[in-house]
């Protein structure tokens, strides 16, 4: 600790939560500027980036990524503590418990596609769920949710095979390295 | 053609996954998209308080409005405008309602149906803050 000036000691752990909590925050910042036909349809591409760390640095450091992302992508949006800051909240919440309950199963069977797969089913249930109790109690909601469900089951494949396909390629240059 | 093998990325776990997700939203389609039918109606008009009809039998009941009468028609389960004073009879042309949770209403003669049953309850459209 120097005496001029506060000095913040950090780890490779936090250099690289930093790292990646930067890149979901530019995605997510990139994906909020292109208009969806329907609300609440999004590729989801920023939770990939969640995706990609938990399979290779494990939950911990997907948990920190994810939240920080919610919470930086809220504050440079203007919708921190609204409506939609609640429902990115638990839909993050929701699908790091689902894949972090998943990454426990021993000799990890499930890949990158059903992983993402998971994650966005239970993004989006969560968030419908959370949108019926805090602010549309109201039966129509759910009218909603199998179209939800389907570009949720879309768009998490989709997203997977990416995530599978990256894991691959970066795994190839950290070998040659 | 790498791009174009997209099997190789599932593992077998992954398959019975994405099969499983599959029949989940293809349920939820049968499941969230099923009506309950109403078996009353809510009316709402101005100064007087929300009028409680049943759905059962066949009859015809004329509201006093804000600019005149409006007839609605209720037959076995479903209600409907037949006459109003409004302009583009937007209301009557919105035809038969009859599922709970349904909605409709002459809006220039501030009247509005709301259709409900006896086993479910209503609660508000939407909180904002």
């Amino acid at each position: 600790m120097s005496q001029h000036g506060l000095q913040i000691i950090t780890n490779h752990q936090d250099r690289l939560i930093a790292g990646f909590a930067a890149l979901a925050i530019s995605i997510h910042l990139l994906e909020s500027s292109v208009p969806s036909p329907v609300p609440g349809i999004k590729p989801g591409l920023a939770n990939l980036v969640t995706l990609y760390v938990l399979i290779q640095h494990g939950w911990r450091l997907a948990v920190n990524v994810s939240l920080l992302r919610v919470l930086a992508g809220s504050l440079l949006l203007g919708s921190f503590l609204s409506p939609t800051f609640v429902l990115s909240l638990a839909g993050a919440i929701a699908s790091l418990a689902i894949i972090g309950l998943a990454w426990l199963l021993p000799q990890k069977p499930i890949g990158p596609v059903g992983l993402a797969i998971l994650a966005a089913l239970a993004h989006m249930s969560a968030q419908i769920v959370t949108a019926y109790f805090l602010f549309i109690p109201h039966a129509a909601l759910f009218t909603l949710l199998p179209i939800l469900l389907t570009a949720a089951l879309i768009s998490g494949t989709l997203g997977g095979i990416l995530v599978s396909r990256i894991i691959t390629q970066t795994n190839v240059l950290i070998k040659h390295e | 053609m790498i791009w174009l093998n997209i099997i190789s990325d599932f593992k077998l776990a992954d398959k019975a996954i994405f099969i499983f997700s599959l029949i989940l939203v293809i349920t939820s389609y049968f499941y969230f998209w099923q009506t309950t039918p109403a078996s009353y109606a809510i009316i709402k008009r101005p100064q007087h308080d929300a009028l409680h009809i049943s759905l059962d039998n066949v009859k015809k009941y004329d509201l006093q409005g804000a600019i005149g009468t409006s007839r609605v028609e209720v037959e076995h389960g479903k209600i409907r405008f037949v006459s109003s004073p409004c302009q583009n009879k937007l209301c009557i042309q919105h035809g038969w309602q009859h599922h709970h949770g349904s909605l409709t209403a002459c809006l220039p003669n501030r009247i509005s149906i709301q259709l409900a049953s006896v086993n479910k309850t209503i609660v508000y459209d939407a909180i904002n803050f």
